[in-house]
């Protein structure tokens, strides 16, 4: 994408938006009562991890991503909530609506981030000015608060939201990018995750100023190409672009159990039952996949995916069977399975394309009618037999992975 | 050998049938066109295996002899020669060629002409005459209704069954289909074969303007064309065709008849602003108004358009992919046509208010499942 560059300066202009505790806030503005206590949302089970967590929750030690169990040790008093990622999206989808209306180009880099490209604004309004405004907006309209950090590129801006929150704002003015994130721990740099951080500590870097001395070539040498992207950013320099927010490509879901388990009759039925429900969703949202993908993480972790094109269909008839032949040739470790995964990708707009051979007028209506039940009385209101045991709660998208 | 030939001539039967020729062969002596000669008759064999084509050129040429020449530079250097005599002299143990014109000469090796896969020859087959005409038709007409997936082979070709009273040709892909009967050419016997498409496409560019005579030989295995100085020999599919018959629904008595090119405009306009990928359109009837709209819900894009229609039936509100919509109409040659529905989920058929007496063309194309509960 071109980069627009303001004919009043030669710099750009770009915000990072991050909201605060995202899901911690929309369970607030659900139940007053959570207000002001330490809070995780999260998986309930012990082998869950925490999605979000709550300031109070912070102060303890917990972060996101932390496994439950461990939370909990760490802050016993904490509520846990099992979060509702329906009404998150929701909420997301509103603030979306905000930035869309309000700003010319900008980047939806997950459900509770933005990064906005405001090149060329402040000739007519002011880039802080503009972003304050937006905060205001979002706080006023959703209730929820948000953050953000203007600079120059998206690194600088998204270390200054997080420095600025919560509820925060922070401008840092061009050329003074360096200086700002000097005093600042590696581990703070977007991309510089828990393992980069441990080796550049074990090279005796903490700082960012001491990483800014460090030679490319150095840094290069220990992490391969992303050597030179860790010194640049640390640096300040960032030239990656917005990349205009554009509605997902994909749908999944997954299911970590409770216990391993090697029961491939209980596997088969929780696939078609996640099956059954990701087809419904395609259909109710119109759209067609192109795409499967099985996952299966064994118990030491060891994860295979598999995938087939096809044609592109919502139809259970056609999903189902190519789930269950993804799964067969995928599961080839006769060993305990820790989680299973279904994802449809390569998603379009459209409807079922009847076929002349394949369907027959009962398929069809059966199809509509279910959707129609489903519809009405949510996704579990008609399922095929086999997947009837497996209870809906099983996928909480926050018993797997972090969302 | 040696043999004289014009250079023009020459290339125009090359060119007949050199589309049989791919461009990365199985064997790589495919990419060669067989040069038989016998008693003064040229005989250029170009194959890929599935089809052979086969055309015959007058020559001058005191001994028979045969080659194997390779056609890309032989046609390329045809079409850049003006029109002249050119002798064309090989020598057999070294397989080379040369091709001497009043520009020059022009050197190439070729390869031994025994090593060039056998033609297969149609024994014990039934034969049947069509015209021209009525086979490109037929061709034209179903063609485009053919399937591209390989997993199930008997719908990538089209069906052709013979019978004492008619003839039909039936192509489909699942979610369309067309049936094209006509009356004026019938066989002794009752039988069917399905032609690959490779093979109609050939036939298709290969079939002279003027009417003529083709004669069809076939057996279970091959089918054979003859017309002019041309034959096609092409391997059948050995697949059962799905039982189209009963596919055809008899009581769509919703009927709605509309000019075929006011249809097509319309629906190409609107196609224009249906998803890239899907191209689906809503088609609206309600007394004697149709609408079509479309939708891509990725750019924003939207559009309608009313037409007035004759109709004879309840409103109906039914989703197609305009291209199979678009194909259809343009394929029709009818000025009005008549498009009968039955049900949202049902098939659709469209088929021409005016056609000549000796045919019947039915096509069928299968809606989209649009939800309407939300």
């Amino acid at each position: 994408m071109a980069t627009m560059w303001s004919p009043a300066t030669d710099h750009r202009s770009i915000i990072h938006m991050d909201l605060d505790s995202f899901f911690v806030s929309v369970e607030r503005l659900q139940n007053d009562y959570f207000v002001g206590k330490p809070l995780l949302i999260g998986g309930g089970s012990d082998r869950g991890v925490v999605a979000s967590c709550s300031y109070e929750a912070r102060a303890f030690g917990v972060h996101s991503a932390m496994p439950m169990r461990l939370a909990k040790q760490l802050c016993p008093e904490a509520i846990v909530v099992r979060g509702d990622m329906e009404r998150y999206s929701q909420y997301s989808q509103m603030v979306t609506e905000i930035v869309h209306e309000a700003v010319p180009s900008y980047e939806k880099s997950s459900i509770d981030e933005f990064y906005v490209d405001l090149t060329g604004m402040e000739k007519f309004f002011g880039c802080m000015k503009l972003a304050t405004e937006l905060k205001a907006r979002i706080r006023k309209e959703t209730g929820l608060p948000i953050s953000f950090g203007l600079s120059e590129n998206k690194t600088v801006s998204k270390v200054a939201t997080n420095e600025s929150k919560p509820d925060g704002q922070r401008q840092i003015a061009y050329g003074t990018e360096k200086g700002f994130l000097s005093p600042l721990t590696v581990d703070k740099i977007p991309m510089v995750g828990e393992k980069t951080a441990y080796t550049l500590r074990k090279m005796g870097v903490q700082k960012i100023h001491t990483l800014q001395q460090v030679p490319v070539e150095m840094l290069a040498a220990v992490f391969g190409k992303m050597g030179r992207v860790i010194s640049e950013k640390a640096n300040g320099i960032d030239r990656t672009p917005i990349v205009p927010y554009s509605e997902r490509k994909s749908i999944s879901t997954e299911n970590t159990f409770e216990q391993d388990t090697i029961d491939v009759k209980k596997l088969e039925s929780i696939l078609v039952a996640m099956t059954e429900q990701l087809a419904f969703k395609l259909r109710k949202e119109q759209q067609l996949t192109s795409c499967v993908t099985v996952k299966i993480r064994y118990s030491d972790f060891d994860t295979h995916t598999l995938q087939r094109k096809m044609p592109y269909t919502s139809a259970d008839h056609v999903l189902i069977p190519m789930v269950k032949e993804l799964f067969k040739k995928a599961y080839s470790r006769r060993m305990l399975i820790r989680l299973i995964g279904v994802r449809f990708s390569g998603l379009v707009h459209g409807n079922y394309q009847i076929n002349l051979f394949e369907d027959t007028e009962e398929g069809i209506k059966l199809y509509q009618a279910m959707d129609k039940l489903r519809q009405r009385h949510g996704d579990k209101a008609v399922v095929r037999a086999v997947g009837m045991g497996v209870s809906r709660r099983s996928f909480n998208p926050f018993n797997g992975a972090a969302a | 050998m040696k043999f004289i030939v014009s250079s023009s001539y020459l290339l125009k039967q090359l060119s007949a049938i050199k589309g049989v020729i791919t461009t990365n062969p199985v064997v790589p002596i495919l990419e060669n066109f067989l040069f038989e000669i016998t008693d003064g008759t040229l005989k250029v064999t170009a194959s890929d295996l599935q089809t052979s084509m086969i055309t015959e050129i007058e020559v001058e040429a005191k001994e028979n002899g045969s080659i194997a020449v390779p056609a890309k530079i032989l046609l390329e250097t045809l079409s850049n020669l003006p029109e002249q005599p050119v002798t064309i002299s090989v020598d057999e143990d070294t397989y080379s060629i040369e091709i001497s014109s009043d520009n020059g000469r022009y050197k190439l090796s070729g390869e031994n002409a025994t090593d060039f896969p056998k033609v297969p020859e149609v024994t014990n087959g039934f034969s049947v005459n069509i015209s021209s005409d009525v086979l490109s038709t037929a061709i034209n007409n179903t063609f485009f209704a053919t399937s591209n997936d390989e997993l199930r082979p008997a719908m990538t070709g089209v069906y052709i069954k013979l019978d004492e009273t008619n003839t039909t040709f039936v192509a489909t892909d699942g979610h369309r289909l067309v049936r094209y009967r006509r009356v004026d050419v019938a066989a002794d016997v009752t039988n069917s074969m399905i032609i690959p498409r490779k093979a109609l496409n050939l036939l298709k560019t290969t079939l002279p303007v003027a009417n003529t005579n083709v004669s069809v030989e076939f057996n279970v295995s091959n089918a054979y064309f003859k017309f002019d100085h041309v034959k096609m020999i092409c391997r059948l599919i050995d697949e059962r065709f799905p039982d189209y018959d009963n596919v055809i629904p008899a009581e769509n008595n919703n009927i709605m008849t509309i000019d075929r090119l006011e249809f097509l405009s319309s629906m190409k306009r609107i196609a224009i602003y249906a998803n890239k990928t899907t191209h689906q359109v809503r088609i609206k009837i309600t007394g004697s108004e149709l609408m079509i709209s479309a939708e891509d819900l990725d750019f924003s894009n939207e559009a309608n358009e009313r037409l007035s229609c004759e109709h004879d039936g309840e409103d109906i509100e039914i989703g197609f992919n305009a291209q199979f919509l678009i194909q259809m109409l343009s394929n029709l040659e009818s000025k009005k046509i008549s498009f009968k529905l039955q049900a949202a989920n049902k098939a659709g058929l469209l088929v021409p208010v005016d056609k000549d007496e000796n045919e019947d063309l039915l096509m069928l194309v299968m809606p989209v499942m649009l939800n309407n509960y939300v």
